[in-house]
């Protein structure tokens, strides 16, 4: 008998908060019964969760910070907005801030969901709809989110399908509401965005959870193989494939390919940004070639005979720069075309001929088994011809090249950074590369190419920075862990505890971009300070690249001193952009499994339960992209604080809390029904700092909760005044608002936080025994549909 | 377009609205005019002849002194006493008109900014420009900052210092 199908709204149209006996139909088709307690809101639609960020909101204001003063939405247009001046629409300036906040958010959930959409029916078509999902033994909770969300667990590929309709349908709603004469409220266009991130979650749950049972990638693995990263990685006498961006479809079709033909000894296949950790989840022969930063500088530095190129955060120049050193490049998705034909049903050997004869300058190609064909094939014909084109400019030519510099300044000036650029050209021009050097050691610059754009000379700047990098190539070898996926329950029944009483100082995750202010180094000096600290350091994407590439005093990489359990001290790679899914969803299973928190439909009890008491923070020192503001939005509304890095400030809005409005903190404590003074812990949902002293100690801050016990009190408190200390050389002085009694007080710094007490007239607080922002009877929910 | 008032980094143009490039005799007139003005510092000002010039300025005109990034440290080592914030934290207590100020004296009515991350300032004072009609924001970096009501032009160092020098004085 198959599982009764009930309408969509159902239990939201007879506001039913509790289902038994759900009929669910197990794998091999034999009938069972389930027992699902259900909770208020399954399947939430826009309006549903709307009172919880109204909660967050009255706590965490946004904050806005106008990157443009007008709207150019419409034909009504330009409307200026400044100083309180209306839209020919009725908008303001807040509003149209928190609009622009929703449509990144929209666009950043629909970029990770499409290449989820794509990656299922890809596989589906590959294994079949009812292909098991199967994170083997250790994970019984293998879809957090999903079941949070969607009110049930997924068992076959085929059972993603209901969540990612359901994600699609709500992110059609959000958009909509960013049309004029829609939303009018700066809140309800927050609202939206917290949901829209909501639904970024989700759609990466649903991609990863997806290829790592379909393609077999490691399934929460601890132990993952240490791969190896780096542009000194590549033999560059060999042809070589370099995939760039997220969707490992086709990069896994080079791979299959490479080994049927038995050619992995021939070729060389490697990767940037998330498509790199993805193919080496995949298949650990390939290599990754760093994080986004490296993208034009290996590209021009000729190497790669074949671009393949997939979705997301690809350079969108890359067929004119691949171009002129006659590299050929191969379009993969719907998502990135580039006006290349459509060749996916040609015969791949008719394609190969085309290319290398240069009738045409690339291919669209949307099956990835002939994508690994054509590229392996190509890659190995052109490459002994293209031998001379792997060079690029030598020494003397480049100082040449130098010396037509106007000293004009404008390089620095475009630079998102303001680097000295024009120092090093200046240096260069004098046979001096030391100064370029320095720029291109740490990706102090990302190669973004603004300078170059500029240069009244047209001399080839990013020419010259990856050619003087090419001095260092030895160097640039290091290893990356692979990405190893969800943690595992066994690991979450290990530290749930810890992490909620605060014995375990916290959980940071550092994932996102490389839009760094200072280089790559300040990830990895971060993620170093908390690792000796014992915090659980959790990483993703290019931010998991981005550590990869920092060497200790001893020389060794984090990856390789530090383990990758789930742990104090453990540096853990769940994988690419979509594994992000990963972090939020250990959180949540530490309200399933430790306080036996039921998921399913019960989003605002679960992430109430992470405000108050998981010690989890977020960092995204180099967000750049739409997807890290869906990202970050998304685990905001599951009570996660972020920080920033300074870039983070033309995202538009930040959430920050004022420590000066005591009410603000007041905390209901559901076991006694009191009303608590709390504190502000979190202090902020999302922070942008300006260095990486201050972001430091903001983490450690912002890892407090309200339910730590004074033992885990202490311990926090010590690390935060540890730090600050350290990079403000002394005590902070609002250290007084942690301490709720006088065993708060970490025993290292007693005397000098009593003093402080003592001059601001502390007095000890009642401690709370289970802490929320919920109201104390639950509201009755609106059906919102 | 006079080079002087493009913005350093010029896409910072956020709109019609422009600040006004003002010279030192303008900026002491604002000082002067100003009840209880706000110095924010921020992490570029880490050696002299900078700092000691910033110090300088504040002393001369009793400025109470917001410190951003952790620059709060090297001031504070050379006994400078400054209240540290995260520039975002400063701006989102500026832009409220009932903030006691940072010695609760009541919202300040100028906030004078030097040293901040270009980028990161340009969106604090944008925030400003907006939000916080009760005051008025100068800058006196060597950049032109366009969304602050009154900035310095670009400048070279030397110029710089120049001007900087004669904030000392009235």
């Amino acid at each position: 008998m198959a599982p009764k199908d009930f309408k969509e709204d159902f239990w939201k149209s007879k506001d039913i908060k509790i289902s038994i006996g759900e009929i669910t139909q197990d794998e091999v088709g034999e009938e069972t019964q389930e027992t699902v307690q259900m909770g208020p809101t399954p399947k939430p639609h826009v309006t549903d969760l709307r009172e919880w960020d109204m909660k967050l909101m009255e706590r965490y204001e946004p904050f806005y910070a106008p990157f443009c003063d007008m709207c150019c939405l419409c034909t009504y247009g330009k409307c200026d907005l400044t100083a309180g001046k209306k839209g020919a629409c009725g908008i303001d300036i807040k509003a149209q801030q928190a609009r622009m906040v929703l449509l990144a958010c929209c666009i950043g959930a629909a970029a990770h969901s499409a290449h989820a959409r794509h990656l299922l029916e890809y596989l589906i078509e590959k294994r079949g709809e009812d292909f098991p999902i199967d994170l083997g033994m250790n994970i019984d909770i293998e879809a957090p989110i999903i079941r949070t969300l969607i009110g049930k667990a997924p068992k076959k590929l085929g059972d993603l399908r209901e969540a990612m309709d359901y994600m699609e349908e709500q992110n059609l709603h959000l958009l909509s509401a960013c049309h004029t004469g829609q939303e009018g409220s700066n809140i309800d266009f927050e609202s939206k965005a917290l949901h829209a991130g909501l639904m970024d979650n989700l759609g990466k749950e649903i991609g990863d959870i997806a290829q790592i049972v379909a393609l077999n990638m490691p399934k929460g693995d601890e132990d993952a193989p240490l791969v190896e990263m780096g542009v000194g990685t590549v033999d560059r006498d060999k042809p070589v494939v370099l995939c760039i961006g997220h969707n490992v479809s086709s990069g896994a079709g080079v791979i299959d390919y490479v080994e049927d033909e038995g050619l992995e000894d021939n070729v060389e296949v490697c990767g940037i940004c998330c498509a790199a950790i993805d193919i080496t989840r995949y298949n650990q022969h390939a290599k990754v070639i760093g994080p986004i930063s490296k993208q034009l500088k290996f590209i021009r530095s000729g190497v790669a005979d074949v671009i393949v190129v997939d979705e997301q955060c690809i350079r969108t120049d890359v067929l004119e720069e691949a171009k002129k050193n006659q590299c050929k490049v191969i379009a993969t998705t719907d998502k990135m075309c580039l006006g290349l034909p459509n060749l996916t049903d040609e015969d791949a050997d008719k394609i190969v001929a085309q290319l290398i004869n240069n009738q045409i300058e690339g291919a669209l190609i949307l099956d990835p088994d002939k994508v690994g064909e054509v590229a392996t094939k190509v890659a190995m014909q052109i490459a002994d011809d293209r031998g001379m084109l792997k060079l690029l400019p030598d020494m003397d030519e480049i100082q040449k090249m130098a010396k037509e510099c106007t000293e004009c300044g404008w390089c620095t000036r475009v630079c998102p950074n303001s680097i000295p650029m024009m120092e090093a050209v200046m240096g260069a021009s004098e046979g001096d590369f030391s100064k370029m050097e320095e720029l291109y050691d740490n990706d102090v610059c990302y190669t973004c190419g603004r300078c170059e754009q500029e240069c009244e000379r047209d001399i080839p700047i990013m020419s010259i920075m990856a050619k003087i990098g090419e001095n260092k190539l030895k160097e640039q070898r290091f290893n990356i862990r692979a990405g190893r996926g969800p943690i595992q329950d066994v690991e979450i029944r290990k530290v749930g505890a810890p992490i909620v009483l605060g014995d375990l100082p916290g959980v940071i995750a550092f994932v996102g971009c490389t839009n760094y202010p200072e280089g790559a180094q300040d990830v990895a000096k971060m993620a170093e300070e908390f690792l000796e600290r014992n915090y659980i350091v959790v990483t993703s994407g290019c931010g998991a690249m981005t550590i990869g590439e920092y060497r200790d005093d001893e020389g060794k990489t984090l990856y390789e001193k530090y383990s990758g359990d789930f742990d104090a001290k453990g540096l853990v790679n769940v994988g690419s952009c979509v594994s992000n899914a990963h972090i939020p969803g250990a959180c949540i299973k530490i309200a399933n499994i430790f306080a036996k928190k039921p998921l399913e439909g019960n989003f605002e009890e679960i992430s109430d339960y992470i405000l108050n008491r998981v010690g989890a923070c977020g960092v995204a020192w180099g967000a750049y992209s739409q997807k890290a503001a869906a990202i970050a939005t998304g685990v905001n509304r599951w009570g996660i604080p972020v920080v920033l890095g300074p870039h983070g400030t033309k995202y538009r809005r930040l959430y920050l809390g004022r420590t000066d409005k005591e009410e603000t903190w007041q905390l209901n404590d559901m076991r006694t029904g009191n009303v608590v003074n709390g504190e502000p812990a979190p202090e902020h949902l999302l922070y942008a700092a300006e260095t990486r002293e201050e972001a430091t100690v903001a983490i450690a801050k912002l890892c407090i909760r309200p339910n730590d016990t004074s033992k885990g009190r202490q311990l926090k408190l010590n690390h935060y005044i540890d730090l600050h200390k350290k990079y403000f050389g002394d005590i902070p002085e609002d250290v007084y608002k942690f301490v709720r009694v006088e065993k708060d007080i970490p025993i290292t710094y007693k005397k000098d936080v009593k003093d402080i007490l003592e001059e601001k007239g502390w007095e000890p607080r009642q401690l709370i025994q289970e802490p929320s922002i919920r109201d104390f009877k639950e509201k009755k929910k609106s059906s919102g549909k | 377009m006079n080079e002087r008032v493009i913005p350093w980094q010029p896409t910072v143009i956020a709109g019609p609205k422009q600040a006004m490039l003002v010279t030192p005799e303008t900026a002491k007139m604002m000082l002067k005019k100003s009840k209880r003005p706000l110095f924010v510092i921020g992490p570029l000002v880490e050696g002299d002849p900078i700092m000691k010039l910033t110090m300088e300025i504040a002393d001369h005109w009793n400025l109470p002194i917001a410190t951003t990034g952790n620059v709060y440290k090297i001031f504070k080592e050379r006994g400078v006493e400054t209240t540290p914030y995260g520039i975002v934290e400063i701006v989102n207590l500026l832009k409220d008109p009932d903030w006691n100020g940072v010695n609760g004296d009541g919202q300040h009515d100028l906030v004078m900014f030097i040293g901040c991350i270009y980028y990161i300032a340009s969106q604090g004072l944008s925030t400003l420009k907006h939000f916080a009609p009760h005051l008025k924001t100068l800058t006196i970096c060597k950049f032109f900052h366009s969304n602050a009501d009154a900035s310095f032009p670009n400048m070279n160092d030397d110029e710089w210092l120049k001007y900087l020098e004669k904030m000392k004085y009235d």
